[in-house]
């Protein structure tokens, strides 16, 4: 047991520093601010990743056979807390990197990934995920967008909401039901340029670009877009969950936002107050906290363990640092709210959707109290 | 950064639980609110463990591995202060078990009724009590760690170690407190754990009701973090990650103790239900070091300090 990094590490995340210090334009903070669904960023991200990828610092974590550096899972992490805590100049597509491209690899057919998987490793494909519904947020299951067999494929009918990215997609994870059940739930991979989709943004406190409906009318996908045999789509969502909700290293944003605030506050004279610094040890002890939790997570991941429901204890310890210094600055820099600080305020944004965004935080207390404390479930009954 | 034992920890964590294992040691059926283990404090002394840190190759990371260990037990023993603190100074000159206080030397101490050395953070320096057990008056209280007080300090023998120790010294007990919290939090936990999925209530166990599981969840979440944040203290011995390590552990207890108790209902508050003996010396580490306030105070200046 030991909590250090290796001169090798310190090296790679000094390169990574250096990488984003040159790349990153002057204006970056007005580009960041608005959020990584943003027209701004998301398009900033298409040159951005394709610099990444001449750097091979897009995938390094991939397996050389697609196209990855076969990297160790903590050089992933160092990348993710670099790149989120700049900002995510990544856009939309850390998802790619994070857990479309993982899930493609294990599941995908041959052909699935000569077809998807170079876009990714270029840089140039934003993906969204189309897995809520207006009946399905956090029971995911009953979802009702129909797939039905044709010729060829599915006609797909139904209507996403919530779905990131979307406006600015060219593909489509898209979760449709095909028969009743779990078992009835089938994975399509859908080009959104197809005849029949429509998007519409929904404004939110979240940002611009974040979150919108996606109405799916008559859109017929071919089968071998299908990713998976239709009965094996909650294996391979349970697979991208584990991948994506441990995956946005949020805790390095807080806690980097969090040292600028007491900067600030030192600048104004008033961390003197020992109210402030009361609670300001309070916040940090728990993004700390999420940081040991998330990293323990990292750490089965760098043992080739398989992945365990602390991901979900890790991901609630993350809500919770997120919140807290979100919280901690409403309290004591409401300033920041009111235009002087647009970080403040993207950090905020970021920090509202933590606890909802990949599984509700109680979801991640459901999981973890089945399958992590292996407590009964709510259907038991008595001797 | 790995977070698995290397072959070194887990062959002397593999030995200590071979010698409590010896010991056969169980929570006293009987209703008491503290039980010394005089017997594993004995063997302790004499095994090496509580001096590991001092060997080649090791540091206070294998001290915390060892007092966060010992906390699961039932029983009271004076291990991290001795494992912990001690290695201040040099092999001898302090001798264990040690009671440690801040503010006046005849506030009543943790381990004093067993203690050769009283250590005294009297706020400009550091004071070393070589204790005469016969001039300690036991304190009884609902606390699950033996406390006691000195009657007075006439003819003992006292040095002021001075000024210069007290930040190593409070670092190392905040390490000591985070790292018995871990243990503590462990044990209380589990021991609920249990109770919740035997209990039944309404025609299905406790544990099975959305109410219960989000809190225990949460509560496992605390464990797992007070852990992992002793841990990296114990292997940085910095100023600021004890001081977060302690500020962390202190500022969960009431939650934490609250809802293990909460979901034991009545027999929770027996004397024969066993969960008092971990939540009880929570509750005592809750004050230790000024509480909560003082650890995130501390945590703050000593951290963004060294910007």
């Amino acid at each position: 047991m030991e909590f250090g990094w290796s001169e090798e590490e310190n090296v790679y995340r000094a390169r990574v520093r250096s990488i984003l210090a040159k790349s990153l334009p002057d204006d970056w903070d007005e580009i960041a601010v608005h959020g990584p669904g943003s027209h701004m960023q998301t398009e900033f991200s298409r040159q951005f990743c394709k610099l990444l990828a001449d750097e091979g610092l897009l995938i390094p974590h991939w397996p050389s056979e697609f196209g990855g550096a076969d990297g160790k899972s903590w050089d992933h992490f160092i990348l993710g807390e670099e790149i989120w805590a700049a900002g995510e100049p990544r856009g939309p597509q850390y998802m790619n990197v994070n857990w479309i491209g993982p899930v493609l690899m294990q599941y995908a057919t041959r052909a699935q990934q000569e077809k998807y998987l170079p876009p990714i490793v270029a840089g140039d494909v934003i993906w969204c995920q189309g897995f809520s519904e207006p009946s399905s947020g956090s029971d995911l299951a009953s979802l009702r967008t129909k797939a039905e067999r044709t010729e060829g494929g599915y006609i797909v009918n139904g209507a996403k909401v919530w779905t990131s990215y979307a406006g600015l997609a060219d593909q489509c994870f898209l979760l449709t039901r095909t028969s009743a059940g779990k078992g009835g739930i089938a994975i399509l991979l859908v080009d959104m340029k197809s005849p029949g989709i429509s998007v519409k943004q929904i404004p939110a406190l979240i940002g611009e670009g974040d979150i919108h409906e996606v109405f799916f009318t008559d859109v017929f996908v071919r089968e071998e877009n299908r990713l998976g045999a239709e009965g094996q789509a909650w294996e391979i969502i349970s697979y991208a969950l584990q991948n994506e909700r441990i995956g946005i290293p949020r805790y390095e944003f807080a806690r980097r936002i969090l040292d600028r605030a007491i900067d600030k506050l030192k600048a104004d004279g008033r961390f003197d107050d020992p109210v402030v610094q009361d609670r300001a040890g309070r916040v940090l002890a728990k993004c700390e906290a999420a940081r040991l939790m998330v990293y323990r997570v990292v750490d089965e991941r760098a043992h080739k363990a398989p992945a365990s429901a602390f991901g979900n204890l890790a991901r609630f310890s993350v809500v919770q640092a997120d919140h807290a210094v979100s919280d901690f600055m409403l309290e004591y820099m409401p300033e920041g709210m009111l235009g002087a600080d647009p970080m403040q305020q993207a950090h905020h944004q970021r920090a509202i959707a933590a606890g909802i965004a990949s599984g509700a935080a109680e979801i991640q207390l459901n999981l973890a109290a089945r399958r992590y404390l292996e407590l009964p479930s709510e259907t038991s009954r008595g001797l | 950064m790995d977070f698995e034992f290397n072959d070194d920890q887990a062959a002397i964590l593999d030995g200590l639980d071979q010698m409590l294992a010896g010991l056969r040691i169980e929570a006293p059926k009987h209703g008491e609110t503290v039980v010394f283990a005089a017997t594993l404090d004995d063997q302790l002394a004499a095994s090496g463990f509580l001096d590991i840190g001092r060997e080649q190759g090791f540091s206070t990371l294998e001290s915390a591995l060892i007092a966060e260990r010992l906390a699961r037990l039932p029983v009271a023993v004076e291990a991290s202060s001795s494992a912990i603190i001690g290695l201040l100074f040099p092999a001898g000159e302090v001798e264990r078990p040690l009671a440690v206080v801040q503010g006046s030397p005849l506030m009543p101490a943790r381990f004093l009724p067993q203690a050769h050395s009283l250590l005294v953070d009297r706020g400009d320096d550091l004071l070393h009590i070589s204790v005469d057990r016969a001039r300690v008056e036991p304190v009884e209280s609902l606390f699950a760690y033996p406390y006691g007080r000195l009657t007075s300090l006439d003819g003992l023998e006292t040095r002021s170690l001075g000024e210069a120790p007290l930040a190593p010294f409070r670092r190392r007990w905040r390490m000591a407190m985070a790292a018995e919290c871990a243990g503590l939090m462990r044990s209380a936990l589990d021991t609920v754990l249990e109770h919740v999925k035997t209990r039944q209530q309404f025609g299905r166990p406790l544990g099975s009701f959305q109410a219960v599981q989000h809190r225990l969840a949460m509560a496992s979440g605390t464990m797992n973090a007070t852990y992992w944040l002793a841990m990296r203290a114990a292997w940085s011995d910095s100023d600021s990650d004890t001081a977060i390590a302690a500020a962390y552990a202190q500022d969960a207890i009431p939650t934490f103790t609250y809802d293990l108790h909460q979901f034991c209902g009545a027999m929770g508050l027996t004397l024969e239900f066993p969960l008092h003996y971990w939540t009880y010396r929570l509750k005592a580490l809750l004050g230790e070091l000024g509480g909560s306030s003082a650890q995130a105070r501390a945590a703050s200046a000593l951290t963004w300090a060294q910007d």
